[in-house]
């Protein structure tokens, strides 16, 4: 059997980076405008109520500030939407924490930070936070994160003939595993997706996966040296790959290919 | 839905293979034994592999997580099965999912009590394909040599039940034409202690459902099944999955649902993706920690939602709660009840909770099913219900 024509809708867009803090501000950066001269730490998601913003992590916040941006965006409401967060690096403060704190004398670990390690806290939080019952997926995918989250996303919303959420981050890397996972910048990038046939405004996607394998990842069009780091540095950021598309004029180019595996690869086409 | 298992194999406590695990349930012998895990001087019991310590030659690759891995893909007839398919359909034809919770952070664990006199991680751990939650993947990948699509879920303890999700949905859109479904969880000490800290852990073998119950035991294990679209190989196991359920609680991270929202919904989506009765279900494998909310909720809501002819049990007591590996260990559990006509007992079961009234029972009991579901729970509440029946 020959792997099917993924199709569906792209309704919106959220992003956080330290230098943007929405999709508009992303797009303006990456056709060219400066850079603000201050880096945000880190951001303050409304939809998580206060006491568990305080205690939420880096990457629990970046993912839900994105994936509240898309949702708000989209004028849907989060408990209509499927959702799927990517991360491929993992909370590696906590992972620091824990590793240092079973390498002591005292083994005792916080019972809040523990529950927080897990890999879908981004999820839990999302799904604790707006109510939402539907289905939640937490993926990891190493330096192909991007494109196997968003076959696992299209795949998904197509499938299950819903509106679908997927949220890509990651957060700089804590000093000891810094050496072997480069990044050190934040970033987060949600899409709300629906099926092709659904009765709303979006823009086409289409997803074919090809046996081609050994790709490289597309070059951007942009010369942000910022823009660059992210993309060469933070696994979720080659997503921007994608977001170059999505903020072209109708004219520009339409189509990339991402790798997948060592096998094969995902090509996207929009309209 | 119209998905086979081809091929399917369980490595933990309770036998390093399907067999044994079958001999140790027929003899309900457990593999629980006192906690004896190194730097780690918990009061507690551990469902522990001993042969995963003799595998040390994984070079690059090596950690507790991913030798464990290796040993179970060695046993049964995963290896032919797997070879076979990916010499009929070509290796980027075929694709992975895997689930795991830990990854491997033992690795990570055991790299920061060595580290160098800067507090960098030494040569021997420099190793950026271990050290990240797609680690068992992307060694399952290398080690069977498979080149499609490969992703790793980690939503905790129902991780290695939603692979079977996945996996259906890739076969159903064609993007693979077979896929190796799994999962891995190794003890470690974040677990152990982590699960300390919520004072989750039983100084006592658990008790699932029991009215004196007083909390978890930890295990590690993996395990894999083999997928296919229905009807496109025929040395299956005859065995088909037939639908599954995914929801969220929405409502803690660590604590489940009172009334059991989220779980009721993974349930009833599994059912109707099945387009079965609940009265239909022969058996199901319940989540069953032996912690005090999960099993009281579990178990008030099957009584809720399954007449007395559905026979439950938790299979726990076994090997431990296996976290991310718990899900493929209880699925080919549940499975293989197909296979061999026991519905395996709820061991250690002496006084069913006084707040629960459904069919579980400590001994085992010979049943011809013909479908037989299984729940999995995550932190985060993140919760999977598989549904299997006789593909005849």
């Amino acid at each position: 059997m020959q792997s099917r024509e993924l199709q569906c809708k792209i309704a919106s867009v959220g992003a956080w980076g330290s230098y943007f803090e929405s999709w508009d501000a992303l797009k303006e950066l990456m056709q060219g405008g400066a850079l603000p001269e201050s880096k945000a730490k880190g951001p303050k998601p409304a939809v998580i109520p206060a006491n568990e913003r305080r205690r939420a992590p880096l990457p629990v916040r970046l993912a839900v500030e994105s994936s509240w941006q898309a949702t708000e965006s989209a004028g849907i409401s989060p408990e209509q939407l499927r959702c799927v967060f990517v991360s491929a690096l993992g909370d590696t403060d906590l992972t620091d924490y824990m590793c240092k704190t079973l390498a002591s004398e005292h083994k005792e670990l916080s019972p809040t930070k523990f529950h927080n390690s897990v890999h879908n806290a981004p999820a839990g939080y999302w799904t604790i936070s707006t109510k939402t019952m539907s289905a939640a997926n937490s993926v990891a995918g190493f330096e192909e994160s991007v494109s196997l989250t968003l076959l696992e996303a299209m795949v998904q919303c197509e499938s299950e003939g819903v509106p679908l959420m997927v949220t890509f981050y990651d957060a700089p890397v804590s000093e000891v595993l810094r050496p072997l996972l480069a990044n050190q910048e934040a970033f987060a990038f949600s899409l709300i997706i629906y099926p092709m046939t659904a009765d709303v405004e979006g823009i086409p996607i289409r997803a074919k996966v090809e046996n081609v394998g050994q790709i490289k990842w597309p070059a951007l069009e942009s010369d942000n040296a910022y823009i660059s780091t992210l993309y060469a540095d933070n696994p979720s950021a080659k997503v921007l790959c994608l977001a170059e598309l999505l903020s072209h004029k109708a004219s520009a180019k339409q189509e990339i290919s991402m790798p997948l595996s060592k096998g094969s690869s995902i090509s996207i086409h929009l309209s | 839905m119209d998905i086979d298992i081809i091929d399917y194999d369980s490595c933990s406590a309770a036998g390093v293979n399907l067999t044994e695990l079958r001999e140790s349930l027929r003899q309900h012998r457990s593999g629980l034994i006192k906690n004896n895990l190194p730097g780690s001087d918990l009061d507690t019991w551990i469902g522990r592999v001993s042969q995963v310590d003799d595998i040390n030659d994984l070079k690059q690759w090596q950690s507790r997580n991913n030798s464990l891995a290796a040993l179970g893909l060695e046993q049964g007839t995963l290896r032919r099965t797997l070879s076979s398919l990916i010499n009929k359909y070509g290796s980027a034809r075929v694709g992975i999912v895997m689930g795991s919770s830990t990854s491997s952070i033992d690795r990570t664990e055991t790299a920061y009590t060595e580290l160098d006199e800067h507090g960098a991680l030494k040569p021997e751990y420099q190793q950026s394909l271990v050290h990240n939650p797609h680690a068992p993947s992307l060694f399952v990948a290398n080690y069977t040599g498979v080149d499609g699509p490969s992703l790793t879920i980690n939503t905790a303890c129902s991780s290695s039940a939603k692979v079977f999700a996945t996996g259906a949905r890739w076969l159903e859109y064609g993007i693979v034409d077979a896929v190796l479904v799994g999962g891995v969880d190794t003890l470690c000490l974040s677990v152990l202690h982590g699960f300390n800290s919520l004072q989750l852990l039983s100084t006592n073998p658990c008790k699932p459902f029991d009215q004196n119950r007083d909390g978890i035991n930890l295990g590690e294990a993996s395990g894999y099944a083999i997928l296919q679209r229905a009807g496109e190989n025929q040395n299956g196991s005859g065995i088909r999955l037939a639908g599954y359920g995914e929801s969220s609680d929405a409502h803690h991270m660590s604590h489940p649902h009172p009334d059991g929202l989220g779980a009721r919904m993974s349930m009833t989506q599994a059912l109707n993706r099945a387009k079965l009765e609940a009265s239909t279900i022969d058996y199901i494998n319940l989540h069953g920690t032996s912690s005090r909310a999960n099993d009281l909720i579990e178990g008030r809501l099957v009584s809720d939602l399954f007449p007395k002819t559905t026979l439950c049990s938790s299979t726990k007591a076994w090997m431990g709660h296996t976290l991310g590996a718990a899900g493929i260990t209880e699925a080919i559990i549940t499975m293989d009840t197909l296979k061999t006509n026991v519905v395996p007992g709820s061991k250690n079961l002496d006084t069913l909770d006084e707040g629960l009234d459904f069919s579980i029972q400590a001994a085992d009991q010979a049943k011809s099913c013909k479908h037989v579901m299984t729940n999995s729970f995550g932190f985060g509440g993140n919760n999977c219900t598989l549904l299997f029946s006789r593909a005849d």
